[in-house]
């Protein structure tokens, strides 16, 4: 008998083996909120050496705006790179103009991480990614600018 | 609740905390793993070459953080699985004669979910799947054992976006051939071995018609493995040379591996088994990884097999069965059992379980119950006349439905 209740009860939790998924989000359905002062032409998630991309993000996000939501099978940790349109300086504004075509590489596209920005320029360091830990089910990421123009990104 | 209990816990949750996530080149490799183990799994069954050997298991790692997917892009949450079967059955053409089939099916990999029969196939999954099969033939006159068939690799799914190419539908040949401890097993491809192995099983086993006691059960049993490898298009063929070895009565053994021509030390384990018919099991392993330098190089790790549930941290088994696993506890609910004639024994064993007697104890309340009865009842006496006379305890009335007729009872 009391092997018979030790292997009902093997029984029973091995069934779970099969459930966890009902309980844990295996999707990430993601939005993003650019409150920066530049557009942002879409959101990537990038391999290590930088060769591989996977967007994620379509939609270019135009300052103050969201994204639509778009769900993928990123649920983990990885590394997310912001795509930047070009700003320049028009009539003592700040405005963002769409990238040029890859044959221009220096004005495409601006990968950053601790960005700052000030007066319209884009700084980024070597690395050009943010890393983010995405825990699944409905995220929404706000990508902001403080006063001296630094980049911060806050998943939600 | 007992401490006991409260630290079990505590190292089953540090065992998920601490694991370290399994890398994608790790998963795109288990075609050659789940094929070599299959066959080495089916030379231990050929050992006897007839009876029978049932295993069937699957691994059970509940957290999706626990076996994490370390891909270019970064680590995944999900599982890893790993769901098998091995099963083979003989009949007796006549006294010496068995003819057997064999089948043996892993499906192995890594999903966003957990399932048992029906992925989820995810963006970053990857599915294969082993089924070997074939038919053998043993005498026991002559001590021979004669197997052959086929060994199909399937990968059912490989996500493109971080799995290199594979080849899919691969299709194997393999046989095996014994006379009495000595054992030649080789795989194809085509043409081209995959796989050669030399097992020279010296060790004496009663299971066998061996002995179970003596100098004869502490010889070696030794195995040479050609693996047939390429690297970058060249060969890259190498040996794996295993050594078992028994070092008490047959429930102590050391399991040590090394690699030629180039590796050297693989691996080393030391086995306890509480019966020589290895239905139950301890073991603390090493396993030199070829990934650093030095001690760091080594991973050590246990296991404890309890007949129908394995628990192992870090196991040369799990790390090279479950896509370099470490740092965590993998349980596998599992039942490994063969039978040759009226003797069990778990895998690789080297005598028969002990015969399992059911006691049947009298009780002694319900007979003295019965017989007291029996004495009541229907007792007969001699009248003074000689005639016998039954006294009736009590009426028994019997239930007649309305067509019968009423007059017999």
């Amino acid at each position: 008998m009391k092997y018979l209740r030790l292997f009902i009860c093997l029984v029973a939790i091995s069934l779970t083996a099969c459930m966890s998924h009902v309980f844990t989000d295996t999707t990430t359905r993601l939005q993003v909120e650019n409150k920066t002062d530049v557009m942002i032409l879409g959101v990537d998630i990038i391999s290590e050496d930088g060769t591989s991309v996977q967007p994620w993000i379509r939609d270019a996000i135009e300052p103050g705006e969201k994204s639509k939501v778009v769900e993928e099978d990123w649920v983990g940790t990885f590394k997310v790179r912001v795509r930047w349109a070009k700003s320049v300086i028009q009539e003592n504004r700040c405005e963002s103009v769409l990238a040029k075509e890859a044959s221009d590489k220096k004005t495409t596209e601006v990968h950053i991480n601790k960005t700052s920005m000030t007066d319209c320029t884009i700084r980024w360091d070597d690395k050009s990614y943010v890393e983010l830990d995405f825990e699944g089910g409905s995220q929404h990421l706000i990508v902001s600018q403080d006063e001296d123009g630094n980049v911060a990104f806050k998943l939600k | 609740m007992k401490i006991s209990k409260i630290l079990l816990l505590l190292a089953m949750v540090a065992g998920v905390a601490f694991a370290d996530p399994i890398p994608a080149e790790a998963l795109t490799q288990s075609g050659l793993v789940m094929r070599d183990r299959q066959l080495r799994d089916i030379g231990l069954v050929m050992r006897g070459g007839r009876g029978g050997f049932v295993d069937i298991g699957y691994t059970y790692t509940p957290s999706s953080e626990q076996l994490q997917l370390k891909s270019k892009y970064g680590v995944h949450d999900g599982f890893a699985f790993r769901h098998h079967y091995g099963i083979f059955g003989s009949w007796a053409l006549d006294s010496v004669s068995h003819l057997g089939f064999l089948t043996w099916f892993d499906r192995v990999g890594w999903d966003s979910q957990d399932f048992f029969f029906f992925p989820h196939y995810g963006d970053f999954a990857h599915i294969s799947s082993s089924f070997t099969w074939g038919f053998s033939y043993t005498n026991t006159k002559y001590d021979v054992t004669a197997a052959l068939g086929l060994q199909h690799q399937n990968l059912e799914l490989a996500s493109h976006k971080v799995y290199p190419n594979e080849s899919d539908s691969l299709l194997f040949y393999w046989a095996h051939a014994r006379y009495k401890n000595v054992s030649l097993q080789a795989s194809f491809y085509r043409n081209t071995f995959q796989t050669i192995r030399l097992s020279l099983d010296l060790e004496s086993r009663s299971l066998y018609g061996g002995v179970s006691s003596g100098y004869k059960t502490f010889l070696p049993n030794l195995s040479a493995t050609i693996y047939r490898r390429k690297t970058n298009g060249d060969d890259d063929n190498f040996v794996r040379l295993n050594w078992e070895q028994n070092l008490y009565e047959q429930v102590l053994y050391a399991d040590v591996s090394f690699d030629f021509p180039d590796d050297g030390f693989r691996s080393a384990a030391l086995k306890f088994y509480p019966v020589p018919s290895r239905l139950l099991g301890i073991e603390a392993s090493c396993l030199r990884r070829q990934e650093r330098s030095g001690a760091k190089d080594l991973l050590w790790g246990g296991a404890i097999d309890l007949f129908f549930l394995r628990l192992g941290y870090n196991t040369v088994f799990d790390y090279e069965n479950m896509f370099h696993a470490k740092g965590t506890l993998i349980a596998e609910i599992k039942v490994s059992l063969g039978k040759i004639g009226r003797d069990h024994f778990g895998r690789g064993g080297s005598q028969p379980a002990p015969m399992v007697t059911t006691e049947h104890k009298p009780d002694l309340k319900k007979i003295l119950k019965a017989r007291a009865e029996q004495q009541n009842l229907g007792s007969t006496s001699i009248d003074a006349q000689g005639n016998k006379v039954i006294e009736a305890k009590g009426i028994r009335y019997e239930k007649v439905d309305g067509s019968a007729t009423q007059g017999g009872n």
